[in-house]
């Protein structure tokens, strides 16, 4: 820790204000810090980005094995047949600032009491700072019956595992609708990224089928993990409406458990007990967790509603770990409450980034981050609302003429057109 | 809202654009210097620019109907999807894009023309 205090002592002496405009215009440290980001993902680039300009003297490693680079939020246009996985899918080497190191292997250790990363091939990277990033695992085989080799087959998909996945996803609902019957879905009891797209899905089959004029002819179930279909109770009455005006059934506090897929039955874990349904089509989303490297170090939650699936503990406020006061927690690793989406992490970066700033140049770190998420619900094929909210479950619309809860193009127009933009460039640290 | 200043935004069009934004820059750059020197051509004849700003009104107006009609295909949606008045002006002012520039193209062609010769369409009221 000495080497860290004498970062923050020293540094603060030649801290500077950067240049002109905005984002750009944030404040630098020229802190010789080893900044280690764990995972090149949208939090992992968005932090090596911003680090590498606002810490210009600070030596930057990134870990991933990973080299391709997946536009997750684009899955659910992949799945509703607009997109190709080509369009969700970019090199992370495109992204990765000149200068920072990248090493393309996975944490599989985390030492926070030494303040080092063993690397898969047992390189051990030491650290004055550290940013865990490393996104979740989908956990598919926690549903007895269930792996991802099944989307796509058997009337099984699921937009979350991958592009091709997405891809498989939509022909399995477009058959579905054509041969009709009834369709599942639903979502896991643990945090998740983006809690919309189960709902997304749902109404991108109901839409479907109506354009098809096969509506009548699927059944289409929502089995909500508790007594809301969202958590925030405004979007959870709105949505319940529109689910009921769509004749979209919902059963409550129904958590998927097994599914056979020769047989096309699911069972449920219900507070009454365990019950089944037969099937024609299941759109299944995985329980998530912390990937394993995470989960078997000390960083996660203790004790508490996160510690179970391994969510690395963090202030919510500050994102920073109570227990370790140089390792950060960014994106959906972060044991917060809310904040699973990449519109979180566009948030979180400049908070964790500037705070990281201040505190190597001797000033007190005062950034907050306020929960914010955000989601597109995509209601059917042209329209959207666009549901941003915070810690509190407050809406906080970042555009006061365009209305949360209505259905609305222009926000389509931002889902279809403005996302993806704004996401490469949040990964260069511009937005 | 205060986060979508000048430089997000470019940084935002740039990654969505990618190369065509440079051509759409160049085009954008070439408009405005054959409306300006359009009219200071015009000026120098002593020519009214009634007619070409009728003409460019025109055109503009006929070709921001038609991509007001194209826009919800841009976004792989229908034009049932406009649900509201915000769905309608954000699609007007997409349309007025192409529209301003082909208004801006036709003020051009149009100045050029009244200036360089008298017309029946150009009157001599500056004269
Ligand atoms: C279907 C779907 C729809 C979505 N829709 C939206 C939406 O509409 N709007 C929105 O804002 N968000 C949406 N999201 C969520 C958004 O994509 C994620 O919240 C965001 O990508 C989180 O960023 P991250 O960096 O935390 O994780 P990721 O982007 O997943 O990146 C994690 C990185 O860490 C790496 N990694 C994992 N383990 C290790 C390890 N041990 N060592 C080193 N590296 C490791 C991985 O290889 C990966 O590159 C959606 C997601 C999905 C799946």
């Amino acid at each position: 820790m000495n080497r860290r205090r004498f970062l923050l002592t020293g540094a603060a002496l030649a801290a500077v204000n950067g240049i002109a405009l905005s984002n750009v215009r944030a404040a630098t440290s020229s802190a010789k810090a080893r900044i280690v980001i764990a995972g090149a993902g949208a939090a992992g680039l968005a932090l090596a980005s911003r680090l590498r300009r606002q810490m210009p003297q600070a030596a930057i490693t990134v870990i991933d094995q990973k080299t391709a680079h997946h536009f997750q939020p684009g899955f659910t246009l992949v799945g509703a047949g607009l997109w190709s996985p080509d369009d969700v899918t970019f090199r992370n080497a495109d992204f990765m600032p000149s200068g920072a190191d990248w090493i393309t292997e996975a944490v599989a250790e985390f030492d926070p009491d030494s303040n080092t990363v063993a690397t898969s091939s047992g390189r051990r990277v030491p650290y004055d700072f550290l940013f865990v990033a490393t996104g979740l695992a989908l956990d598919y085989e926690r549903i007895e019956g269930m792996d991802r080799s099944l989307i796509g087959t058997n009337g099984i998909a699921s937009i979350y595992a991958n592009p091709p996945a997405a891809a498989a996803s939509f022909r399995a609902i477009d058959a579905f609708v054509d041969q009709g019957g009834v369709g599942l879905f639903g979502r896991p009891t643990t945090e998740m990224k983006c809690a919309g797209a189960p709902l997304k899905v749902t109404f991108i089959t109901d839409d479907l089928a109506r354009r098809k004029g096969r509506r009548s002819a699927v059944k289409l179930v929502y089995n909500a993990h508790n007594p809301t279909v969202f958590s925030v109770p405004p979007v959870h009455d709105r949505v319940t409406q529109m689910f009921a005006a769509r004749d979209i059934a919902v059963n409550f506090s129904h958590v998927l458990k097994a599914i056979d897929p020769g047989a096309k039955r699911a069972t449920y874990e219900t507070p009454e007990g365990v019950v089944t349904f037969d099937y024609d089509f299941i759109h299944v989303v995985p329980p998530m967790r912390a990937p394993d490297a995470v989960m078997n170090s000390p960083l996660p939650w203790q004790h508490g509603p996160l510690a179970t699936d391994g969510w690395v503990e963090a202030e919510k406020a500050t994102l920073r770990h109570p227990r370790y006061a140089n390792v950060f927690a960014v994106g959906d690793i972060a044991g917060v409450p809310r904040g699973k989406t990449a519109a979180s992490v566009k948030w979180q970066v400049p908070v964790v980034v500037d705070n990281l700033v201040a505190e190597t140049s001797g000033k007190e770190p005062l950034a907050t981050y306020n929960g914010y998420t955000s989601c597109p619900m995509v209601t059917a094929y042209g329209k959207a609302m666009l549901i941003e909210f915070d810690y509190n479950g407050n809406l906080t619309p970042s555009f006061p003429f365009i209305s949360p809860l209505d259905e609305l193009w222009v926000s389509w127009l931002i889902e279809e057109k403005g996302l993806k933009g704004a996401y490469r460039a949040m990964l260069r640290g511009l937005a | 809202m205060e986060d979508f200043n000048p430089v997000t935004m470019f940084a935002i069009l740039r990654e969505s654009l990618g190369p065509w934004l440079w051509g759409l820059l160049l085009i954008a750059l070439v408009l405005v210097v054959g409306v300006v020197s359009a009219a200071m051509k015009l000026r120098s004849a002593r020519r009214s620019p009634k007619h070409p700003i009728i003409a460019a009104a025109l055109a503009g107006g006929v070709a921001t109907a038609i991509f007001f009609m194209l826009v919800p295909g841009w976004t792989m949606a229908t034009h049932a999807a406009l649900n509201g008045p915000v769905d309608y002006l954000a699609a007007i002012l997409i349309a007025f894009i192409p529209g301003g520039g082909i208004a801006a193209m036709v003020f051009s062609m149009a100045s050029w023309r009244c200036a360089r010769r008298t017309t029946a369409v150009c009157d001599k009221s500056m004269a």
